[in-house]
């Protein structure tokens, strides 16, 4: 920082600096960054190279003398093992489904929040609530407070509706993936909300007034200004949801245990490093969550949008 | 729709246009209220079932009635209690030791970055920008393995060892942080550092005194992440954690009860609101500078 101090003015006053103090300025300049660098090259870039390269190798915990290279068999077991393909696709169905629908859920909220009305502030507040509960306890609270058949707030309110020949569901049980989705979205909407809320509240409202002015109805000043105006926003909460989504571990977890053919990547993974200790196998995966998730996100942005233009078209 | 018809004549039909806007805001404005009704209801109800949930008697757990009855404090009890091997209570301590410090130390060295990130002008800084961003794509699963490895190998995986957390979750919490202060930073009226320059201040000074102050938004809210995030993991604590170490997310997950194969389901609600309440209260303490950091950006004045 000391060498910043004194060096940045120096180099604005005599505009012919010479060519060593700039490069020794430059270094100055990175040196803020080091700290932040390392700590992440340390705990996330080295060992994600270690993935990598135990993703190769044949490495079981069990065997620990028969480690060797294996080429490409790992991820070949991974793709041709039944129960990782259907945890491959139960990834993306459940990143997709739940980032799309938060998405609309989200935007939904932000529109209404985004108007003017008595007690704003206390329902924008309420609304964040799903976001602060911790994952863990949001996820047991779903899985015994609202699905249990017995004791559940669903079926609860069913028999409170339609009195004691209501019907009553198994949800977990006969809805196992439904459930873990509706889980989730509760728990990500709001996050989808303050941010498509911060680009609706950035929008130049004077242009807007001008659009009603001209007898531009709500639904066209919708289509035609918010939307676009919201894509970046819409794009950075999807991509931010996407990458949070494809890892999820906590809810799968907790309420199926990653069973009734809800196991994700991520359950998979940690079912190969726990229970099977097989860490070329484990890694083999982690590799190929980290592809999905590149993957995921580009095709989960690109539908929206296609969808986005035949609207605004 | 008329609204639109209307305005083509826009002078002569004025009043009967102005007559249509005014009832399609009272309609609009009933269908607005019944939608924040439906909404508020989405959002709260799961929350509020879990609130009753903790305060209802245990023997009456089968009683689904939607208000509070059989009010009483024993689940709180239950769940603090250490009698069956659960420690929550310690738990509490873990992870609020581990949040502070995650926060503390990704904020300043997240601070760093993103000034000269936002700020600075030097070859390779987007590269440095991508690598540091690109971390946040990686799963935490995908850096299980190795970091179970390592960790071992340090012998990290016993006693009191906080680090085996702190530092992956201050690795974890880097990109967002850098991202969002980097982004903060930007929006910043910067003219006023270049005068209190003028004026004879450090740029350290200029910073600490001019610009700190108007970040104080923008830090708010990413601290507030960091700490939700490290206060929320549950992956990785629940294989680098020790008893001595353990934080509430693996506390609560693991709750026994009284018997071998019935989690003691409403001390479990109970113990999730407790670890709620705290990040509400901060949220609520703190929300105007939250709301404003969210959405303008940072900047006031």
């Amino acid at each position: 920082m000391t060498t910043t101090t004194t060096k940045a003015p120096d180099a604005k006053a005599t505009a012919a600096a010479s060519k060593a103090l700039q490069r020794s300025g430059d270094w100055a300049r990175r040196a803020p960054l080091l700290p932040a660098l390392i700590l992440v090259i340390v705990a996330t870039q080295l060992p994600f190279v270690v993935t990598i390269v135990s993703s190769f190798m044949r490495w079981n915990a069990y065997y620990p003398d028969k480690r060797a290279f294996a080429g490409l068999a790992n991820f070949g077991t991974v793709l041709s093992d039944p129960d990782a393909r259907h945890a491959i696709w139960i990834t993306v169905l459940l990143t997709v489904s739940v980032v799309l629908i938060s998405l609309l859920l989200g935007l939904g909220i932000a529109l209404l929040l985004d108007r003017k009305f008595m007690g704003q502030g206390i329902v924008r507040t309420m609304m964040i609530t799903p976001f602060l509960i911790v994952p863990v306890a949001a996820a047991l609270l779903w899985k015994h407070a609202i699905y249990n058949p017995e004791y559940g707030l669903l079926n609860g309110v069913l028999k409170g509706v339609f009195g004691n020949g209501a019907p009553q569901v198994d949800w977990i049980g006969s809805h196992p993936l439904m459930s873990v989705i509706v889980a989730i979205v509760w728990q990500w909407t709001p996050f989808m909300m303050l941010i498509l809320l911060a680009g609706l509240q950035s929008r130049p409202m004077d242009v807007v007034e001008a659009a009603r002015m001209d007898g531009a109805s709500s639904w066209q000043i919708f289509t035609n200004m918010t939307l676009p105006h919201l894509r970046q926003y819409i794009e950075l909460a999807g991509l931010l949801g996407t990458i949070y989504v494809v890892q999820n571990f906590d809810h799968v977890f907790t309420i199926t245990s990653g069973g009734l053919g809800t196991a994700n990547l991520p359950y998979y993974i940690y079912q190969t490093f726990y229970t099977a200790h097989d860490y070329g196998l484990a890694s083999a995966a982690g590799v190929i969550v980290v592809i999905l998730t590149m993957i995921v996100a580009t095709v989960a942005l690109r539908t929206v949008f296609s969808l986005f233009k035949e609207e605004t078209r | 729709m008329t609204a639109v018809t209307a305005a083509t004549t826009r002078a002569a039909d004025a009043a009967e246009a102005q007559e249509i806007v005014f009832k399609k805001d009272t309609g609009a404005k009933v269908r607005m209220y019944l939608g924040l009704a439906v909404l508020v209801i989405w959002g709260l109800a799961p929350a509020y079932w879990m609130v009753v949930t903790a305060f209802r008697n245990v023997g009456y757990t089968f009683d689904t009635s939607p208000w509070p009855t059989h009010v009483t404090l024993d689940n709180f009890k239950t769940a603090f209690s250490t009698g069956r091997g659960n420690h929550f209570g310690a738990a509490l301590v873990h992870s609020i030791i581990i949040g502070i410090v995650v926060t503390a130390v990704a904020m300043l060295v997240g601070m760093f970055a993103a000034y000269a990130m936002a700020r600075m002008e030097f070859p390779g800084k987007y590269v440095v920008l991508g690598f540091i961003l690109g971390a946040s794509m990686f799963p935490g699963v995908a850096l299980l393995t190795p970091l179970f490895k390592l960790f071992a190998n340090l012998k990290w995986l016993a006693g009191a060892n906080y680090q085996a957390l702190v530092i992956p979750y201050i690795s974890f919490a880097l990109p967002l942080t850098i991202y969002t202060l980097t982004a903060f930073l930007a929006e910043m009226p910067w003219d006023l550092e270049e005068s209190a320059r003028i004026d004879g201040c450090t740029p350290a000074q200029a910073f600490r005194k001019i610009m700190l102050p108007l970040a104080t938004p923008g830090l708010f809210t990413t601290a507030i992440l960091v700490f939700l995030a490290s206060w929320n993991e549950f992956m990785l604590a629940s294989q680098f954690t020790t008893p001595q170490t353990q934080t509430v997310t693996v506390a609560i997950a693991s709750f026994t009860g009284s018997q071998p194969h019935q989690e003691p389901y409403t001390a479990v609600m109970a113990a999730g609101a407790i670890v709620t309440v705290p990040l509400i209260i901060m949220v609520l303490i703190f929300q105007r500078w939250i709301v404003s950091g969210l959405t303008a950006g940072g900047v006031k004045g």
